[in-house]
């Protein structure tokens, strides 16, 4: 397997994080395979671990909510080094939820900002919670899109900062009934920054429907499954139009009822992912007719197009954190999935109630035992 | 309360000062001696009688019109906007503008408020019309921040002017002088490049 350069972790230290007081871990560069019942704790070190790409919880969970019952400050730490060049690097994040501060550092230096942390890693998660991504709301797919679009496309972040910051003023202005003039000024903004977001968008799924396609079909092993970007402004999801002047177009076309109605129709914050299955006369939407196996699978597909994203736009073959993830699919899709994972390079930390005969990297994961935030070597 | 609670009140309303760093201003005066409280006192009196927007440009002042407007060597063809009068002090400290200013005293941003009506934006329209004397204004150079904020509120502004016949300019943005390309962010660099120039 010819593998790109990419870093692997090598040590984890926790303080104070979620239910462990103290913790410290090193990681064989291959991975590991962590082992413990419901509750033990391994969620929140697959969580832990992805706070050094994002600085979030992966699970949308509030950062007080990250420190341990009884702890005001969290630390997290991770030295990752990149096996073949021998490059490495360290990053830490705290928070003290006191004075509600975060703290990041990359090889002990703060960044300027924060968004010029995220992602040094490279990192994907697998997680049961993945689910919600296709059953749920479009705001988990844009959510989704943006965290993957931000950590892999230049610039993507700062014009999703510009666009809220733009569109709270704009929405502050139609509630108020401001005259046209005031309102054009933030209208050319939160046009400028929605074309940028949405060009991203547009490009991202019209690269990767083919290989989301065709991971779902090699874990399903059923009907074939598309991606499709549903842009709010559908002249603008076609590669080649002039996404701003689409915009625009659309702004002044429901002029009238943004103002009726005090809020921004059209623009990214009202973008979906179209995820479907075909049925027999024609795509049904996963969301609604979708199975439980469909769904997950779907799922699992665009996490795996999230790690070739991560491998096209950096060169770098992400970690790959597999959350329990097999007890959620049937033994075919997981063993048809597990394949993939094998084809995929990067180091696998993966965590399960239980020991499988699922064997990720042949066997060669080390296996620890995990109790009440403590972890052991597996005898 | 007493004088001390007052006073400590007083200061803990000033921008970045809590109530701790309040009780150490306050107990700091304390102990040195009468005279020097009393210099800070008159010079805040000083500042608070005798500092008025210039009717003109809205600047700070002492005399109204101010300094600037009044200096007979100044170019009037040009006015640089900016949002407030700490950013004439920033801009006059490069020795590099001989023009005019104007004072916003803010930006537009609808989230707190301030609409154009809250802004010097009549005085400004004004300058643009009658031109007291001298040359008529031929640039305007809008030197709002770069935030959502200022763009905004240079773009409000630049429509408002623009058919008036008036040359309506932006500030560049782009790299520190002195800095390292390498260590300069994403963003900046992008916007560098966007607003390059021939050599």
């Amino acid at each position: 397997m010819d593998s790109p350069p990419s870093l692997v972790c090598r040590e984890l230290r926790l303080r104070g994080f979620r239910n462990y007081p103290e913790l410290d871990v090193a990681f064989p560069p291959v991975g590991a395979a962590i082992i413990g019942p419901n509750g033990s704790g391994k969620t929140n070190l697959v969580e832990a671990l992805y706070y050094l790409e994002i600085f979030r919880s992966f699970r949308g969970a509030a950062d007080e909510q990250l420190c341990r019952f009884g702890d005001d400050v969290f630390h997290v730490r991770g030295r990752f080094e990149d096996p073949l060049s021998g490059r490495s690097l360290e990053v830490t994040a705290a928070y003290d939820k006191r004075r509600r501060e975060k703290r990041v550092t990359v090889d002990g230096v703060v960044p300027d900002r924060l968004g010029g942390a995220l992602g040094r890693v490279g990192m994907v998660v697998f997680s049961p919670s993945d689910v919600g991504l296709v059953s749920g709301s479009p705001s988990e797919r844009r959510r989704f899109l943006d965290i993957v679009l931000s950590l892999n496309v230049p610039g993507y972040l700062a014009a999703v900062q510009r666009f809220r910051q733009t569109l709270k003023q704009r929405n502050a202005l139609l509630r108020e009934g401001a005259p046209a003039g005031v309102l054009e000024a933030w209208t050319i903004g939160l046009v400028e920054a929605s074309a940028q977001i949405m060009a991203a968008r547009a490009r991202w799924v019209s690269d990767h429907a083919g290989l989301f396609a065709a991971c779902y079909e090699r874990v399903g092993h059923e009907a074939p499954a598309r991606l499709e970007y549903r842009c709010s402004v559908p002249a603008a999801a076609s590669p080649g139009t002039d996404v701003a002047e689409a915009l625009t177009a659309e702004l002044e076309r429901v002029a009238q009822r943004e103002r009726e109605q005090g809020i921004t129709l059209r623009g990214p914050h009202r973008d979906d992912l179209g995820l479907a299955r075909e049925g027999p006369d024609g795509w049904l939407d996963l969301r609604d007719f979708g199975s439980g196996g469909q769904q997950r699978t779907a799922a699992v597909a665009l996490r795996l197009v999230e790690a070739a994203t991560v491998r096209e736009a950096r060169s770098t073959s992400p970690m790959i954190l597999l959350d329990d993830i097999f007890a959620e699919l049937d033994p075919g899709r997981s063993e048809r999935l597990l394949e993939l994972i094998e084809e995929t390079p990067g180091q696998v930390i993966l965590t399960a109630p239980k020991p499988s005969d699922l064997e990720v990297r042949r066997g060669a994961l080390t296996r620890w035992r995990i109790s009440s935030g403590k972890i052991v070597a597996a005898a | 309360m007493g004088v001390i609670d007052e006073l400590t009140a007083e200061f803990a309303r000033l921008p970045g000062v809590g109530r701790k760093t309040a009780a150490r201003l306050t107990f700091f005066l304390l102990k040195r001696s009468p005279d020097e409280a009393r210099r800070l006192a008159r010079a805040i009196d000083a500042v608070a009688d005798r500092v008025r927007h210039c009717s003109r440009c809205g600047n700070l002042t002492e005399t109204d019109p101010c300094g600037l407007c009044e200096d007979p060597r100044r170019d009037r063809s040009v006015i640089c906007v900016v949002e407030e009068a700490a950013d004439v002090l920033a801009i006059e400290r490069t020795g590099q503008y001989r023009g005019m200013y104007h004072v916003l005293a803010g930006r537009l941003s609808p989230l707190e408020g301030v609409g154009p009506e809250d802004l010097n934006i009549d005085s400004l329209l004004r300058r643009l019309v009658g031109s007291t004397g001298g040359k008529e204004v031929q640039e305007l150079i809008i030197a709002t921040n770069p935030s959502v904020e200022g763009e905004a509120t240079a773009l409000y502004l630049q429509k408002l002017v623009r058919p008036r016949g008036v040359r309506v300019t932006r500030l560049a943005r782009g790299l520190p002088v002195g800095g390292d390309l390498e260590y300069a962010d994403g963003v900046t660099i992008a916007e560098a490049l966007s607003g390059r120039r021939e050599l």
